[in-house]
């Protein structure tokens, strides 16, 4: 009984000890940062002088008053409902092959890797315009095949938000490196013994590479969800928010309201909102997991 | 006990947002801290400036920072909230109010009265831009005007003669529309429902696009705008102009002055401030290789000018200046001194001291020349400036003009009419509470 | 015989050509951007807006790479390349080493309060960084850390600005190592950081090289946090630098803006190329095994 309480109080100890320089760091950096975003959100504040307590008003206007900002809500959800899947299919898919016994891979990863560092760089921008705008790539392409196409396919509402989808699948990147740590953490041993039980391409897939993998898809997928409903440099950068606010993604809503029109107790509320709903979605990524993610090991013991 | 802990700590964080005490960066009385937006070239200019006047004050410490347009306003947004504001701080026209008004630029009628300033040789109209009720906020760096740019040669091709600066807005609807047929090319290029092109239409039409308290519209017959925009409307119909879609796509909505399709010759012409021509035209293959012509906005029947002298931007003295006066003597410098200006080189926009702009009607380059000469017709025949556009502005652009008038109408969700009404409306609405 | 062994060649042979040809077109689609900023890079100001669409220059020019490298009143970008590698070494550095010690400690010890602490280092994640800017500004005013490195530094040494992510995916793959290798390590007579430090570690190496060049990469991009601290010019970072050649509203010069970003993504592509290595090489052989 008493070595038993011994042991908790020891485990403790270590638990928090290990995660010291986090929870120091989270203590004086970010909480107080946090909890200022959270006052602000209850109040007038347009940076410059202080801020005036004006109870719910801002959550009041933002779902009663602002058709904006539910314009906003659609086109996130839209853009994260598409974009996520897709952009971890490629990424899973590329990872696959790249992980294949080939020459010349380093280069390829090289590559492909490539448009994940491009990223954030004002040149992103313009050379979306030179692909996806009236005199662009892409309607050059069509007219090669004989399609004469009429469309601006980056100030269009009906396919602005795809060009966006297009380009964060494009930034695959960071996922596929991921997924090709992960792939390489799965023992060959395995697939070995597989084989020689006579499994082969797709069902070594299923049997071996997706739920070792699970802990690792788990992780992108989670990832992928707060990023896709937070985005906001490729909207920033590219479109602004336009054609007709179809890519007034909520972040980038958000930041406008908050600095370019000095309205930070708004953005203040909008942040909060969302802070909520992305960790609704990802708190039930969680609780599913356990009917999904297979763990070597289920819970840590030592 | 943490809770008490987390109390304490909000209390003293809530605290410090309130009264935002940070310790200011100045190291004391000789120092003086600049701060600007720009691109290399002014970054360049500017810092040889300091640096010259750095020298000519022995015991002084010039700091000085810089960033592109965006970045700037997010980090002296940011620097205010930490009433971390350096001495000097460059200003645009349309912020100005939003800053004064929450007292963060300093009123700077008393270094004019303890003579810091000497503007004896400064006409009173190239001043009145920095003034918000009589009191001056911010010194003008440089006259500016809207214009439209004529390209020569597609002029020539298509036989249309060179209008005049006092053309008509139906004979550009013609002119437009004639360019079109005969070159193929767009008769006119990205933005022609910008905001300024709708101030400036009631300022020709005798009045301005806010009251004089900035608490609503200042205006009340709506059909001159309307008019205005089914003319966009018939001229994008009738392909003289980028749809609006191309407009957001191929030419950023006429915002980066880059993509303007007049670079590449896709449209005969296009609207935009008159400082910003020296580099329109170096973008577009330089005075060797095209030929731009300046004329002023068209007109209503009968109506005034649409033109006023704007400041291209201002210097303004922070509320956390350390050193107000050292500041001062700094943009007196920069208004009058000849050496100064030889190295800022009107980059900033047409000085507006007398003796200054003399100096360097020779120095200039070509396209220069043209800007030069240009406002000095503008000076000649224009409307007293409006009051600086009120609190409250930057709300009704972002989430009303633009989402509404701008790309709303032209993409065909609102007809003229109702999206006149909405701005009304809601200019009512957002300016009222603001003023 | 020999014709069998000779067609099971060829096909092999085949599957690898077709593989190459399919990986390296789609690969073209992957690098164009970068080709067209790399062409760009290299026309003269007069011909980048007047023939967007062509790659490769009419007129070969290094001058924007000259002028931009210049810099700004004489601060070159010899200096802001210094202090971007300071920051994003020391900065993925001490990243990497706190969200492996923090990771471990959230995947292998079962201690009071776990899940809550969990909960909200995710939850950082999800509040934009751009909310949070100005509450922070006044804090790090008061801490008298402006125009100094060290909200640059410390909030990564400390798991925070987004470290969340590098410790939540160490988690997940020390969680895909069996419970089993510690436990015959703790009956050898190691220790919990022993265990940590000479089970576990090798073992997530693949996991930690990622990390670190995805820290790498997003420090080295990263513009808004030195943008807000960092006033004095020779302080600047790369990426702070090539924004300060844009003003739409005046002049921007964008050839300098392609060159110095081309040149940006050298050192990027370069840890990324040598360091991608150390992640295929992986732990395969290390006798790892459920």
């Amino acid at each position: 009984m008493d070595r038993r309480l011994l042991e908790n109080r020891r485990r403790a100890i270590a638990g928090y000890l290990f995660i010291s320089p986090w929870l120091i760091g989270f203590l004086t950096l970010t909480l107080l940062p946090i909890l200022g975003v959270v006052y602000l959100s209850f109040t007038k504040y347009d940076i410059f002088t202080a801020p005036q307590w004006i109870g719910l008003g801002n959550f009041v206007r933002m779902f009663t008053g602002d058709p904006r900002y539910w314009k906003s809500v659609g086109a996130t959800f839209y853009f994260a409902i598409v974009s996520v899947p897709l952009k971890l299919f490629f990424a899973l898919m590329v990872a696959m092959i790249l992980n294949a016994p080939h020459r010349g891979l380093d280069f390829y990863r090289a590559v492909y890797y490539t448009p994940s560092i491009l990223g954030t760089s004002v040149a992103v921008a313009v050379m979306w315009r030179e692909i996806f705008g009236f005199d662009g790539l892409i309607n050059a392409l069509l007219a090669n095949i004989g399609i004469r196409s009429e469309m601006a396919w980056l100030g269009d509402p009906r396919t602005a938000v795809w060009t966006l989808i297009l380009l964060v699948i494009w930034q695959f990147g960071s996922p596929m490196l991921i997924f090709l740590a992960g792939l390489k953490q799965i023992p060959d041993e395995l697939y070995e013994s597989a084989h020689i039980d006579g499994a082969r391409g797709v069902r070594k897939f299923f049997w071996i590479t997706l739920p070792l993998l699970s802990p690792v898809i788990f992780f992108n997928l989670v990832m992928q969800i707060i990023f896709g409903l937070t985005v906001f440099t490729q909207p920033f950068i590219i479109t602004q928010g336009g054609p007709l606010d179809t890519t007034n993604f909520y972040a980038l809503y958000l930041y406008r309201r908050a600095f370019e029109t000095f309205q930070m107790g708004y953005g203040a509320a909008m942040a909060l909102v969302l802070l909520l709903v992305v960790a609704f979605f990802t708190g039930i990524v969680f609780k599913s997991s356990s009917l999904w993610v297979f763990y070597e090991s289920k819970e840590g013991k030592a | 006990m943490k809770r008490t802990v987390t109390a304490i700590l909000l209390v003293l964080f809530v605290a410090g947002m309130v009264f935002a005490s940070g310790e200011p960066e100045g190291e004391g009385s000789d120092s003086l801290r600049v701060m600007w937006w720009g691109s290399q070239n002014r970054h360049e200019r500017t810092i040889e400036t300091l640096e010259l006047y750095e020298a000519n004050n022995d015991g002084l410490e010039v700091t000085y920072e810089f960033a592109g347009w965006t970045d700037y306003w997010t980090k002296l947004t940011t620097m205010a909230a930490g009433r971390n504001l350096p001495d000097v701080i460059q200003q645009d026209y349309a912020y100005l109010t939003e800053w004064q008004s929450r007292g963060l630029i300093q009123p700077l009628d008393p270094f004019v009265d303890s003579g810091l300033f000497d503007f004896s040789d400064v006409a009173d109209a190239n001043l009145a831009g920095g003034r918000i009720d009589g009191q001056l906020y911010g010194v003008n760096l440089g006259v500016n005007s809207q214009c439209m740019v004529l390209d020569v040669a597609r002029f020539e091709e298509a036989g249309v003669p060179l209008p005049d600066d006092d053309w008509t807005w139906s004979e550009f609807e013609e002119i437009v529309l004639k360019l079109h047929e005969e070159t193929g090319v767009f008769g006119f290029g990205a933005g022609l429902l910008g905001e300024q092109l709708w101030k400036s239409l009631y300022l020709a039409d005798g009045s301005w696009a806010f009251n004089d308290d900035g608490t609503a519209l200042g205006y009340e017959d709506d059909s001159v705008f309307i008019e205005y925009i089914e003319m966009v409307l018939r001229l994008q119909e009738a392909g003289a102009i980028p749809h609006i879609s191309r407009e957001a796509s191929d030419y950023a909505n006429g915002d980066n002055l880059e993509m303007q399709p007049i670079i590449p010759g896709d449209a005969a012409m296009a609207s935009m401030w008159s400082n910003q021509l020296t580099a329109m035209w170096t973008a577009a293959g330089g005075p060797e290789e095209r030929d731009f012509v300046m004329v002023m906005l068209p007109r209503l029947e009968q109506g005034r000018p649409g033109h006023y002298i704007k400041p291209s931007m201002f210097f303004a003295i922070s509320r956390d200046a350390q050193n107000p006066d050292e500041a001062a003597r700094f943009i007196d410098f920069v208004t009058n001194d000849l050496g100064a200006n030889q190295i800022l080189l009107a980059e900033r926009g047409v000085p507006i001291a007398d003796a200054v702009r003399d100096d360097l009607t020779t120095r200039v380059g070509r396209p220069q020349e043209v800007v030069f000469e240009f406002m000095s017709r503008v000076g000649a025949d224009s409307s007293p400036i409006p009051a600086p556009d009120p609190v409250g502005y930057t709300d009704l652009i972002q989430n009303v003009y633009f989402p509404v008038v701008r790309d709303g109408v032209r993409f065909g969700e609102y007809t003229p009419s109702e999206a006149t009404e909405i701005l009304r409306e809601r200019a009512a609405e957002i300016l009222g509470a603001a003023n | 015989m020999s014709s069998s062994v000779l067609s099971m060649r060829t096909r092999r042979r085949f599957r690898e050509v077709v593989f190459h040809v399919l990986v390296f077109s789609f690969g073209v689609v992957m690098l164009y951007p970068l080709l067209w900023l790399a062409g760009s890079s290299f026309k003269p100001s007069t011909e980048i807006w007047t023939t967007v669409s062509n790659i490769v220059p009419r007129t070969f020019t290094v001058a924007h790479y000259i002028n931009g490298w210049r810099g700004f009143g004489g601060v070159s970008f010899a200096t802001f390349y210094r202090n971007s590698f300071l920051y994003a070494g020391l900065g993925t550095l001490a990243s990497v080493a706190t969200s492996a010690f923090v990771a471990f400690g959230f995947a292998r010890v079962r201690f009071p309060g776990r899940n809550i602490w969990f909960g909200c280092m995710l939850a950082t994640l999800m509040l934009p960084v751009q909310i949070q800017i100005i509450p922070q500004y006044i804090l790090f005013t008061q801490l008298r850390w402006v125009n100094t490195f060290w909200p640059l530094i410390l909030p990564r040494a400390l798991g925070q600005a987004g470290q969340a992510f590098f410790i939540f995916m160490i988690v997940q793959f020390i969680r895909g190592i069996p419970i089993e290798l510690d436990e015959a390590a703790s009956i050898d007579g190691l220790g919990r950081f022993g265990i940590f430090n000479r089970i576990v570690m090798p073992l997530v190496k693949p996991a930690l090289v990622t990390s670190g060049i995805f820290s790498f990469y997003w420090t080295w991009a990263d513009f808004l946090t030195p943008l807000i601290y960092l006033n004095d010019p020779r302080l600047y970072t790369v990426s702070v630098a090539l924004r300060a050649f844009a003003d739409p509203s005046g002049q921007t010069d964008w050839g300098a803006i392609f060159a110095m970003s081309f040149l940006s993504l050298v050192p990027v592509l370069i840890v990324f190329v040598i360091f991608q290595k150390q992640i295929v090489e992986g732990i395969s052989t290390s006798g790892l095994k459920g």
